[in-house]
């Protein structure tokens, strides 16, 4: 199968906000049950074990016109929740039988709780994810609300989550990971072959496909790309930050491309690649994750960093382990902690002279041409005077 | 010895150009523009390319890289792109070396840059959305008015009353013209007016970037137009700018001369860390 066609598929999905791949699955079988979660991270996992299947909402993107949504929320609001309420009020979620809001920002967890009286029919859960990192104090928390959602899923679904079940769960995820992984460093290594564009419907399609599936989509391209000729351009390599939550347009990851940047990294969909290591399969399956969130899990705005000399290591980390440029500072309009943590990052990019420009963007933004100007020239300044 | 063309996919008109670059010493091989007029301008940019090469006597694989600036980022032949301007500031120190800024006005925006002895950009600013500013916008007043583009300028010096137009909207501007028309208003007069108009709003951008002294090269399809460049030096005397504007017979070029310029260094610089990118 070629690139083409693999993509093509993934852009299929894309585009369907009927998703209409995930009622398919669950059509198949009267017991089935599909649990929607929204960025930056929950532990997939669990709802795997459950035989359930977890489905990524990313908001409504730049083919949704929001007009209930709006409604919900006041104008210095991104826009996401409302095009997820919008999703919902359209009946486009109504194959849903669960909804799970991790802890990212207020915005969020209100979101959770106007789910919950919009929705009274549906499994909601706010999931609180720790702010310390001590396994006495936040592992001990963080196994109880793991234990929670179990119990959650294991009553809407009528079904027991096995320990045995969990660790299976475990060892597909961790293939995922892996893949994903596989497909990032070959991107870094060789970005011509890897259009960001294409990394990024990838990824996407993972939101949606159950991850046996999702896994042969990543092999299979991982062989085609490394197969296909592409010309190498004289592009710079940047590395993307703050758009962990609210997705960019498919245009504005194109135009950053277009405009002489090559991607090597970026934080979108963060919760592909959310456990930087394998999650251990001995011992308890839910400690074992706990202890991958706790311990070795990427950083983002999202997730309180509780010493400020550690704030900015991880993107620094990534520009170095890519190879990068420079860094790309995108961030959705009115993102509480993107925004907010951004001139920390700044900081830390400048002590290490490594070079960054930022914008916002919202998730229907349509005028690209500034953002294009903003990064070709940045692009510019890279490849004549750094 | 390095071979780089470059490729500037305007909005009325691609230019390109072709050089042989060793150190400091540049020689220009060819040129060639062509005005796009409905044509797909990823054709021209080809058969423009081709042309080059027949006219050097060099082939595709003599050329160690393409550089492409304007709206040429997706030509598919290109090894690099870089933004206009980049390209603008490093042709103008070019074609003018004592520049230290440039006013590329173009089919479709009016832009200033400020930038120092070796082309590097040190601030930029470009004329709003609408098109009142452009070269597209006198060409359809010259229509209206039945005049030959190349009668423009000589026409506008021969003023001796202009009336200013709205330089805020084109749809306004056009209204005005309409109106001077229908008060006999002479063609001269109305291309005066249009021309100050325009060079207002370039001074302005000159003034916004700081640019307060010096030499500064007109670049672009409308550099050759003598009566824009007049207008100009007028709106910058009245504005209280000391600055000289100029322009020169390869002003159009400036961009693709800049690419490639670009691209030549760039090869060099790839060479050195073992880089090499290739153009498709």
């Amino acid at each position: 199968m070629s690139t083409a066609e693999i993509i093509a598929r993934c852009q299929a999905l894309y585009d369907d906000l009927d998703f209409t791949s995930a009622r398919e699955w669950k059509n198949a079988d009267p017991k089935r049950k599909v649990i929607g979660y929204m960025p930056v991270y929950v532990p997939r996992e669990i709802i795997h074990a459950a035989g359930m299947l977890p489905l990524g909402i990313l908001g409504g993107g730049d083919q949704m016109e929001v007009i209930h949504g709006d409604a919900y929320y006041q104008s210095y609001i991104c826009r996401i929740p409302r095009s997820t309420i919008e999703l919902g009020l359209t009946k486009k979620l109504d194959f849903v039988d669960g909804m799970l809001f991790p802890s990212i920002c207020d915005v969020i967890r209100n979101l959770s709780g106007m789910w919950q009286l919009m929705f009274p029919d549906t499994y909601v859960r706010y999931f609180d994810v720790p702010q310390t990192y001590q396994d006495h104090i936040a592992g001990e928390y963080y196994i109880e609300e793991l234990k929670e959602l179990m119990a959650g899923l294991e009553k809407l679904g009528g079904v027991t989550i096995t320990a045995e079940a969990l660790r299976e769960s475990t060892a597909i995820y961790n293939e995922n990971r892996r893949l994903i992984n596989a497909v990032y460093d070959f991107r870094a290594k060789q970005p011509s072959k890897a259009p960001s564009v294409e990394v990024y419907l990838l990824m996407r399609a993972g939101m949606v496909l159950p991850v046996e599936e999702h896994n042969q989509v990543l092999t299979d391209y991982l062989a085609a790309a490394a197969e296909e000729e592409r010309p190498l351009r004289d592009n710079c390599k940047i590395v993307i930050n703050g758009a962990f939550c609210e997705q960019p347009p498919l245009n504005l990851i194109r135009s950053i491309e277009m405009a002489g940047c090559y991607i090597v990294d970026d934080d979108y969909m963060l919760i592909n690649r959310w456990l930087l290591d394998d999650v251990p399969l001995e011992g308890d399956p839910i400690a074992n994750l706990s202890a991958a969130f706790l311990h070795a899990s990427a950083d983002t705005a999202a997730k309180y960093c509780d010493r400020a000399e550690d704030v900015g290591q991880y993107l620094l980390s990534t520009v170095k382990k890519t190879g990068a440029e420079g860094v790309i500072f995108t961030a959705p309009s009115f993102c509480d902690p993107a925004l907010l943590e951004r001139p920390m990052l700044a900081d830390r990019m400048d002590e290490h002279d490594v070079p960054y420009i930022s914008f916002k963007y919202a998730e229907n933004s349509g005028q690209m041409q500034p953002i294009r100007e903003q990064a070709g020239t940045f692009a510019d300044s890279i490849k004549l005077w750094s | 010895m390095t071979i780089t063309a470059g490729v500037d996919l305007g909005t009325g008109t691609i230019k390109t150009v072709l050089f042989n670059i060793e150190g400091d010493q540049i020689e220009w091989l060819a040129r060639r523009s062509d005005r796009i007029r409905q044509r797909d301008p990823f054709d021209l940019a080809e058969k423009g390319y081709d042309s080059v090469l027949a006219d050097a006597g060099l082939s595709r694989d003599d050329v160690h890289y393409v550089a492409t600036t304007g709206d040429g980022e997706t030509i598919p032949f290109r090894t690099g792109h870089f933004y206009s301007m980049t390209t603008h500031a490093r042709g103008a120190i070019y074609l003018e070396p004592a520049a230290r800024a440039v006013l590329d006005i173009g089919a479709l925006h009016g832009r200033a840059v400020k930038m120092d002895e070796f082309g590097k950009v040190l601030g930029y600013r470009m004329t709003s959305q609408c098109a009142s500013g452009s070269g597209q916008f006198l060409e359809n007043i010259s229509r209206y008015l039945g005049i030959a583009q190349d009668e423009i300028g000589t026409l506008s010096q021969e003023a001796d009353d202009p009336e200013v137009v709205s330089s805020i909207c084109a749809v306004l501007a056009e209204t005005d013209v309409i109106n001077m028309v229908s008060r006999g208003i002479s063609a001269s007069n109305i291309l005066k007016g249009i021309h100050l108009s325009m060079a207002g709003r370039l001074a302005k951008l000159l003034r916004i970037i700081k640019v307060r002294e010096g030499i500064t090269l007109a670049t672009g399809g409308l550099a050759l137009d003598d009566g824009l460049m007049a207008a100009l030096n007028e709106s910058l005397t009245k504005q209280k700018i000391k600055v000289e504007a100029r322009s020169h017979p390869d002003s159009i070029y400036a961009g693709a001369i800049g690419a490639a310029i670009w691209g030549a260094f760039r090869y060099e610089k790839l060479q050195q860390q073992g880089l090499l990118a290739k153009a498709s």
